[in-house]
């Protein structure tokens, strides 16, 4: 069994080693997409700063509080993208029919389409997002215990794994339909930019969503409310800043249920 | 002309067919549109500010809901009908027919704006006034000066997504200029934050740029910040330096293209 898992491992550093090569053939395009990718956050976060300028807080957080959401949820994304590339390129693998070509191959469906692609230019996304973490906590001046020096690092992985899974999701519905990826971008991307907030400022129904269908808010703003020693507005109980590592487990479980039903439902495309 | 009115009919004839994909993308810009007012709602809030920057909370989330429901009809992201039949080498065929080269992919891009003006902007900018308390102008010949300024605006916008397709004469990826133009225009048209809460010298180089005639001019003339004329102006310059900058481009690309095959 562990030979076996060894195995695939060393398929998949091949896989995506081919990845990375490949990528670099075009240069300066290459550099430019990491730039770009860097640039687009980086945009994003100027103009949160120019809000910033004329307002001054939100919802009761200033804009040391909302750069340490920010910083958060661009890290974990970037990083989640990062890994999960290979399921927000899944549609062309539908579309053209390889994906029987996965399935033939002796190396779970996942690991595969998880290293069929490794885009690289998404670092820029991620450090952006560290460098914005990192100024931030040195910005709000954070009381430092142990407590929340161990709970930050797995705030993080959580917030990754949640993407991920999200992502997972995201290829798992082109196994029924690829017509309908812009919705589901509503909740990778419009899920990342809304946790850039405090959960708080959001209409009650939309909270809900974000706490219970995608649970977002259990991986960035609550665990933040405990990081920052900010008040709960909402009234949840005094645990729920700790649930992020069990939301996001939860929620990949779901994930990978969801993927093994999309495999079994997979009709090719090909004659 | 006939065969650019047909060109232009087919295509829109072709994006009406994606109907799973318009509800789809309808989706997106009201979530997209709901978390924009959220968070101008809360800053206003925040602040108890009634005017900032010369715009009151109706009026911003006016401006989210126009962003929104022009983001299709202008067509700001990752279109590359031109650079893709470059690298496919069908642009030579294209070159080669009896045709003004830029007016028929203008054609194209004018089906499919006309379509989308149907299946896109009017849906968007609907769910934002039934959701949110937006300010509407007071006269008939605002709605019409905006009417106006948008259709500039997607020309100006086909003006510039033309010239960046030209790239690829050039380059052999544009997938990098590709990144980079996006957060240009995202940022500099105004789609992310108005111009009018740019920092003094930032507002500057967007005044100098041609993105805001996309996205921040139109606005201003539904708003009334902007006087119809003005904004004409504005538009109709870029309009026509873009196309003019894009047929010398145009020229330079046709002199040194060699294309294997036969």
């Amino acid at each position: 069994m562990d030979s076996q898992i060894g195995a695939e491992l060393a398929i998949c550093r091949r896989l995506v080693g081919a990845r990375l090569r490949g990528q670099m053939q075009y240069r300066g395009s290459f550099i430019a997409q990491i730039a770009g990718n860097f640039g687009v956050n980086f945009v994003e976060l100027i103009a949160i700063l120019i809000l910033f300028s004329h307002f001054g807080a939100i919802g009761g957080w200033d804009v040391g509080e909302v750069a340490f959401l920010y910083g958060l949820s661009c890290t974990s994304f970037g990083i989640a993208h990062l890994l999960g590339s290979g399921f927000s390129s899944f549609s062309t693998l539908i579309h053209q029919g390889t994906f029987d070509r996965v399935l033939v191959r002796p190396v779970g469906t996942l690991l595969q389409v998880l290293a069929a692609e490794m885009q690289i230019r998404r670092l820029g996304e991620a450090l952006q997002g560290v460098l914005v973490l990192g100024a931030a906590i040195g910005f709000v001046g954070i009381e430092w215990t142990v407590g929340r020096l161990v709970y930050l690092p797995i705030v993080l992985a959580s917030a990754v794994l949640l993407y991920v899974a999200l992502f997972a999701i995201e290829a798992t519905v082109c196994f029924w339909t690829t017509q309908a990826t812009e919705v589901l971008n509503a909740f990778t991307y419009g899920g990342s930019d809304m946790a850039q907030y405090p959960l708080h400022i959001y209409d009650g129904w939309l909270r809900g969503l974000l706490l219970f269908v995608v649970p977002i808010g259990f991986v960035i703003y609550l665990p933040s409310l405990y990081l920052l020693d900010k008040p709960d507005p909402l009234g949840l109980p005094g645990f729920v800043p700790f649930l992020a590592p069990v939301a996001a487990l939860a929620f990949a479980m779901a994930a990978a249920a969801l993927w093994r039903l999309g495999v079994r439902h997979y009709r090719s495309t090909g004659s | 002309m006939r065969l650019y009115f047909e060109v232009a009919r087919r295509s829109f004839q072709r994006h009406l067919t994606y109907r799973v994909a318009t509800l789809a993308g309808l989706f997106t810009n009201a979530v997209f549109g709901i978390f924009f007012s959220s968070v101008y709602r809360a800053f206003y809030q925040d602040g108890e500010r009634g005017v900032v920057a010369d715009f009151t909370l109706p009026e911003i989330l006016t401006f989210v809901w126009i962003g929104q429901s022009l983001l299709m009809l202008v067509y700001l992201w990752n279109w590359w009908e031109v650079a893709d039949s470059i690298r496919t080498g069908d642009v030579v065929s294209d070159l080669m027919k009896p045709m003004d080269f830029q007016l028929y992919w203008l054609s194209r891009d004018l089906g499919r704006a006309s379509c989308h003006w149907l299946t896109r902007f009017v849906p968007t900018f609907a769910m934002g006034a039934l959701l949110f308390d937006l300010a509407w102008p007071g006269t008939i010949s605002t709605w019409l000066a905006f009417f106006i300024s948008v259709n500039l605006a997607i020309l100006v916008s086909f003006g510039w997504r033309f010239l960046l397709n030209l790239s690829a004469f050039w380059l052999l990826d544009v997938r990098g200029i590709n990144t980079i133009a996006v957060l240009v225009l995202n940022f500099f048209s105004g789609l992310l934050v108005p111009i009018a809460f740019f920092p003094g010298w930032l507002r500057t180089v967007a005044e100098w740029l041609p993105f805001r005639a996309i996205v921040m001019v139109p606005v201003e003339v539904f708003l009334g910040q902007r006087t119809p004329q003005s904004a004409l102006l504005i538009q109709a310059f870029w309009v026509v330096a873009l196309r003019l900058l894009g047929q010398v481009v145009l020229n330079a690309a046709v002199r040194k293209l060699v294309v294997q095959g036969g």
